[in-house]
């Protein structure tokens, strides 16, 4: 148990964890003390003093966040004195850059704003020279306008204590300080990778989201929580929507990748530019026709029989959730009779565990990264893999060129040839973890095994679903080759070219996809399929977790269900 | 008792504050009640009367040197001064175009906006010079400050009211608002 001490806050007496900083302590008692600076996932750092309190026995006032408490301190958190500098902390606020609320994007939802209105704001009190700075809008996603920063270094500490990636900093000082990236290069230059977790933490609106900007503050939107299905990693989110549209996705602070999320789920799938499939179409002569889904899934069903159900295929992405993957194994493989397989790899073949989770990588003291590169497609994992290495982890990288993603962070690259060298320094190790991915090919996978009973395995699966479509015994199909009739869904996926081009030798192809691609310029038979945030359902992460997706919108009236799609199939054998 | 008599007039605004004034409705019958309101720009009086006034509201920022010509007089007639409004509070919209050149900012409303055609500044001795946009509290003292983009109904009713009643107004929650 950890050791208490006495302390007592605004006359009250309580007990509280040595260590808790005063903060900490208020909140304890259900004391609340108003913080700007301070937020729940960042390193405290005592930047704005809004927090102030008054600590018997210290000349000055101080910030609550950063001040441990200690047997027998005496604090008040609601003077007039505390309060009197925490509303000129807020005046020196307003009176430092460009605060025109009138105007700006966070209005309504800012926390500065709101704890002006607290403090009884009326009016500025000092003068508002309004040093003209510029707003950098280099970045593809978000703006950063300098005008509306307070300096709360909010984003420095999320960028480079929850994201490791240290793009964040401030350049020069006192009242000219700036927020700036690297070496004080534009945003868009800098190494930023866009995960925009600044974005999420700052408390101003001096960070914009170009898509949602201006469409609606808190209390006009509504949150939905889901958990992203764009990778295997399944990030718990919170999309935001208004009046029929989704506005943003944003991290949840509460799910296992505590808020964080990258740039394939939060901020990509809101520029898409493929055209949406919304209703059955059948190629007749040059052209696609839309029809009934009856008349469709007829013409699917007869050429199934006229082709005989052993020349056909069914190919299923894993990006998709358990229950039409499932749907789609008991009707194509079961009932039909066709051969079923994945159109990415499974890690079937390895035959390794996959029984780490994302703390474990915490944990770790060495992680062997082999066969696959968490930078590129895990993207919030491989974050985590940057946190451990701050925290002194060691990474080993086997068989990646070591230029792009997580090769820039290995501490050590190994050729699969020297395969066994990187072995040994894991057997070492106290707590190994071992990442893997479809580069490592089944000899390799069989020497990696005598980690077995010292390291975590972790599966970093191609597609969302991997882990499911694994468990399932789903291979993947397209190293198999092609037959006379292809079904593939694809979800929302675009296809590989050398998949295309496979998918083009059959003679009949049923395309079942949210977009026009590749594949619908010569399938026979185009479906179409709910979107990301109309999906509803689950799937298994690489944790091996069951990941809830919650649709956030309605899908439209002529898209079905992946499962109705293959029970009514299914009706016709 | 004696009607509280109140003047309000306008600076660089865009009229919202005094249409939330008059979006009061039905209370601003009731409040009529209590006060007289000697001059306004929706009315044939259009400035305060030189005898004085008990309140004179002021809506907008002083962005030129009518304004604040307009702001002396009001501030002279009356005993206390209300700024009424995020303009006349902060400076608000007009405020956006200090981070300019005046002459800049004057081309670009008089010459080179996409719809004008043979354009050119007004040099007119007869109209105002155009001044660093100001709240109304940097130019002249102002007794009370309401903030809002427009202030809703609901807080200039408050306003009002605490006013007539002797009150100096204290806005809290859903009466303090920037936007
Ligand atoms: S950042 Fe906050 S306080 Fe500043 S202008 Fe925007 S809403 Fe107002
Ligand atoms: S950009 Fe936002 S989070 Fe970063 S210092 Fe400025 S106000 Fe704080
Ligand atoms: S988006 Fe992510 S990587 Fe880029 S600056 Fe923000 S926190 Fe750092
Ligand atoms: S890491 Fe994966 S699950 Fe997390 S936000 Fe990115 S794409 Fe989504
Ligand atoms: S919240 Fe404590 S100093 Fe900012």
């Amino acid at each position: 148990m950890a050791l208490m001490v006495n302390i007592t806050l605004n006359g009250q007496s309580i007990q509280v964890p040595l260590g808790s900083t005063v903060l900490e302590a208020a909140e304890h008692a259900g004391i609340h003390i108003p913080t700007l600076c301070h937020h729940p996932a960042l390193v405290n750092l005592g930047a704005c003093r809004m927090c102030t309190v008054e600590i018997e026995g210290e000349r000055a006032l101080q910030p609550s966040c950063t001040y441990p408490v200690r047997e027998g301190m005496i604090i008040k958190t609601e003077t007039p004195r505390v309060f009197n500098l925490r509303k000129f902390v807020l005046e020196m606020l307003f009176s430092e850059r460009n605060h025109y609320c009138m105007f700006c994007e966070m209005s309504g939802d800012c926390e500065l704003q709101t704890l002006a209105y607290q403090h009884g704001l009326a009016h500025w009190t000092y003068p508002t020279p309004n040093p003209r700075l510029h707003v950098d809008g280099t970045r593809k996603y978000f703006l950063m306008d300098h005008n509306r920063c307070i300096l709360c270094r909010r984003c420095i500490r999320a960028c480079s204590d929850i994201v490791a990636n240290h793009t964040l900093g401030v350049k020069y000082r006192g009242s000219k300080t700036m927020i700036s990236a690297d070496m004080g290069v534009p945003f868009g230059d800098s190494s930023c990778i866009s995960c925009g977790t600044c974005l999420q933490v700052c408390p101003t609106g001096a960070l914009v989201d170009r898509k949602s900007a201006y469409m609606g503050r808190h209390t006009d939107t509504q949150t939905v929580n889901s958990q992203c299905s764009f990778c295997s990693v399944g990030c718990s989110s919170q999309i935001i929507k208004r009046s029929g549209r989704v506005l943003r996705v944003e991290g949840d602070w509460e799910g296992s990748n505590e808020g964080v999320l990258c740039h394939l789920g939060r901020f990509d799938p809101f520029y898409e530019t493929r055209d949406r499939v919304l209703s059955p179409m059948i190629r007749k002569g040059d052209s696609l026709i839309a029809v009934e889904w009856d008349e469709a899934l007829d013409c699917i069903a007869d050429k199934i029989k006229e082709t005989g159900h052993e020349k056909a295929k069914a190919w299923i992405t894993g990006k998709t959730l358990h229950e039409a993957m499932e749907s789609f194994v008991n009707v194509f493989e079961k009932k039909i009779g066709m051969p079923v397989g994945a159109l990415e790899s499974t890690l079937l073949d390895l035959n390794l565990p996959s029984n780490g989770t994302l703390s474990d990588i915490d944990k770790s003291d060495c992680i062997l990264i082999i066969g696959a590169d968490p930078l590129l497609r895990h993207l919030v994992l491989g974050y985590r893999v940057k946190r451990a290495r701050n925290h002194g982890a060691k990474v080993i990288l086997v068989g990646g060129d070591g230029k792009e993603g997580i090769g820039r962070y290995a501490h050590m690259k190994f050729e699969f040839g020297n395969l066994d060298d990187a072995l040994k320094i894991c057997m070492d190790s106290d707590m190994p973890m071992v990442l893997y991915g479809e580069g490592l090919g089944i000899t390799n996978a069989e020497k990696v095994k005598v980690l077995e009973s010292r390291a975590k395995f972790m599966g970093l699966f191609p597609a969302t679903n991997g882990y499911h479509a694994r468990e399932l015994g789903l291979q993947d199909g397209v190293k198999r080759d092609h037959a006379k009739l292809m079904y593939v869904l694809l979800e929302d996926l675009e296809l590989r070219e050398e998949t295309v081009q496979t998918l083009k030798k059959a003679e009949f192809v049923v395309s079942h996809s949210s977009y026009l691609g590749a594949v619908s310029e010569f399938a026979n038979v185009i479906l179409p399929v709910p979107l990301w945030y109309e999906r509803e359902g689950t799937f298994v992460n690489c944790e091996g977790n069951e990941i809830k997706v919650t649709a956030a919108m309605n899908k439209p009236e002529t898209v079905l269900s992946e499962v109705e799609v293959f029970d009514r199939l299914a009706l016709r054998f | 008792m004696a009607k509280v008599k109140v003047a309000t007039d306008w600076l660089a605004a865009c009229a919202g504050c005094h249409m939330s004034l008059l979006d009061m409705d039905g209370r601003l019958v009731e409040i009529l009640d209590k006060i007289e309101l000697t001059s306004s720009p929706i009315t044939d009086l259009k400035h305060p009367p030189v005898q004085g006034v008990d309140v004179g509201i002021l809506t907008g920022a002083i962005n030129n040197s009518t304004n604040l010509a307009v702001a002396r007089m009001m501030r002279k007639r009356c005993k206390c001064l209300v700024a009424l409004g995020d303009c006349a509070v902060f400076g608000g919209i007009a405020a956006m175009r200090n981070s300019f050149d005046i002459r800049d900012a004057l081309a670009r409303a008089y010459e080179d906006s996409e719809s004008t055609v043979d354009g050119h500044i007004p040099k007119s001795e007869e109209i105002a010079k155009p001044i660093k946009a100001k709240a109304v509290e940097r130019l002249v003292k102002v007794e009370l400050n309401v903030p809002g983009c427009p202030p809703s109904p609901d807080a200039i009713y408050f306003v009002l009211k605490e006013l007539v009643e002797g009150r100096m107004p204290i806005l809290k929650d859903e009466l303090l608002k920037y936007d």
